[in-house]
């Protein structure tokens, strides 16, 4: 016989029973049948048990009838644990309320990623996934399967072949094999290639079309060099035609060289700034300085890769003097003859070749020296010319 | 000694025909050591202290004396005591043996 079962579920109680008469309260308990146990005697009218709750409402009328009281001295079980737990129910719920938070944040997509695409945008990959509900802080089981994803943006995106959508954590990543597209052949029309001046072909060669000249020939200016009419066809001539070709340059250069160098001297001066105002802190004062150069340099607060509208803006106020070099007439004649060089390659392609330079004309002057020189040069002569029909007989 | 148990030798005692105590409605105590003490057809407590135990009988009435006396259980018909034991007297009236 021991105590009755799953006591801590139902909750029990230990109470203290005074009393003069109890014996007989004892003998009324087991003719109800109510069930006690640890009954233990105190003092001579007082004595202590322990009983389920639901039985300790059914004493009431044996304590009448026996005329003994009663005195709860503790508490055990589960249903007492549930009242000291709803006391504090703001504190449960804020616990709740964490882990569901803590699930809501976690069930989030918070990042997507793209990856493999080369020719196709990141934004526009973007865009179309956001069309299929994949964007930051959509729910994740909100997102449809990921084949059907897959293949919807497969179908969206022009240009690749395959769209893969994987989902780790909180993280999409959408991986993009671009669609191997066959190289633009560009389409021509019928064109000629003429020469663009007069010269001397070195070096003719034909892709396509018929070459009309040979090398050592010379060439006017407008004349063909490869047509494209061959035969009955008409087709897009296309070729390298290089040729020699003269420049006649007139060259003056300034015997004292001018250069602007800064001498040290600076002044600093600090500027704090709010997006398009600046408020000058330090650096005050007039700068003394006659000529005088002015580096700018912003210094924005940044925030991981973002630059804040503001920050520090410092100026450096430097110092400049003019220097004077006196150069005799060769150097002078050779930094001229650099200038030209300069000039023909930049006019008539990386890929000329100067062959030959020839001063015709020497003059110094008034500080100067005036020079002519020729330049024989290697070069592209040919330029695309359309073959139109119907030239009107 | 379990309950189950219990309930199967008084069936069987009872099937067997060989009553004694339910017959005569005559007190069965069952005791562990000085430890324990159990009693089946009791007729009430009479009197309960630390010390002293008096249960009413059909006839007559049962003191158990010792120390730290509790009663673990208790039901109509039976009682189980817990404490040190140190004597069992019977008052018996002899009108039923």
């Amino acid at each position: 016989m021991k105590t009755p079962g799953l006591t801590k579920l139902r909750g029990s109680v230990k109470v203290t029973v005074r009393g003069e008469r109890i014996e007989i309260f004892i003998n009324e308990l087991a003719k109800e049948r109510i069930e006690v146990w640890n009954l233990r005697p105190l003092a001579p009218d007082r004595m202590e048990m322990e009983i389920v709750i639901s039985d300790y409402f059914r004493l009431r009328p044996l304590l009448k009838k026996t005329s003994c009281r009663v005195h709860v001295d503790k508490r055990a079980g589960l249903p007492f644990f549930w009242i000291r737990i709803f006391r504090r129910k703001w504190f449960l719920a804020g616990f709740a309320l964490f882990f569901l938070i803590i699930f809501a944040l976690s069930s989030m997509v918070w990042d997507v990623e793209v990856k493999g695409n080369k020719k196709i945008a990141t934004e526009d990959i973007l865009l179309a996934a956001r069309e299929e509900g994949i964007y930051p802080f959509q729910w994740i089981f909100r997102l449809p399967e990921q084949d059907k994803l897959s293949k919807d943006l497969t179908r969206k995106l022009k240009g690749t072949s395959w769209v893969g959508v994987s989902k780790s954590g909180t993280k999409v990543t959408i991986e993009v094999v671009e669609a191997a597209k066959p190289k633009n052949t560009e389409m021509l029309s019928p064109r000629h290639l003429i020469s663009k001046t007069d010269a001397v072909v070195t070096h003719i060669f034909a892709e396509r079309g018929q070459p009309e000249v040979s090398k050592n020939q010379r060439v006017k200016k407008g004349s063909v060099l490869i047509t494209g009419v061959q035969g009955d066809f008409q087709v897009a001539a296309k070729g390298e035609v290089r040729g020699l070709v003269w420049h006649e340059y007139t060259i003056e250069a300034p015997l004292v060289l001018r250069q602007k160098v800064f001498t040290g001297e600076k002044k600093e001066r600090g500027y704090l700034y709010f997006g398009d105002t600046a408020v000058q802190i330090w650096g005050y004062g007039k700068v003394k300085y006659e000529q005088s150069q002015t580096l700018t340099r912003l210094d924005p607060l940044t925030w991981r890769e973002w630059k804040l509208p503001l920050g520090w803006m410092s100026e450096d106020v430097m110092e400049v003097t003019e220097l004077e070099t006196k150069q005799s007439p060769e150097m002078t004649i050779q930094r001229g003859l650099e200038r030209a060089k300069l000039d023909i390659l930049a006019k008539n392609g990386a890929d000329a070749r100067i062959v030959q330079q020839k001063i015709l004309h020497e003059n110094t002057d008034n500080g100067k020296v005036y020079m002519k020189v020729l330049f024989e040069v290697e070069q592209n002569i040919a330029e695309e010319f359309p073959i139109v029909h119907n030239q009107g007989e | 000694m379990g309950r189950f148990s219990r309930k199967l030798r008084k069936w069987s005692v009872d099937f067997l025909d060989l009553p004694q105590d339910l017959v005569f409605d005559l007190p069965r105590l069952t005791m562990v050591g000085n430890k324990q003490l159990l009693i089946e057809n009791h007729r009430g407590v009479l009197h309960f202290s630390p010390d002293k135990l008096k249960l009413a009988l059909t006839d007559g009435s049962l003191d158990v004396d010792g120390r730290g006396l509790v009663i673990k259980a208790i039901m109509p018909e039976e009682v189980l005591i817990e404490g040190y034991i140190s004597a069992i007297q019977y008052f018996g009236t002899g009108e039923k043996g």
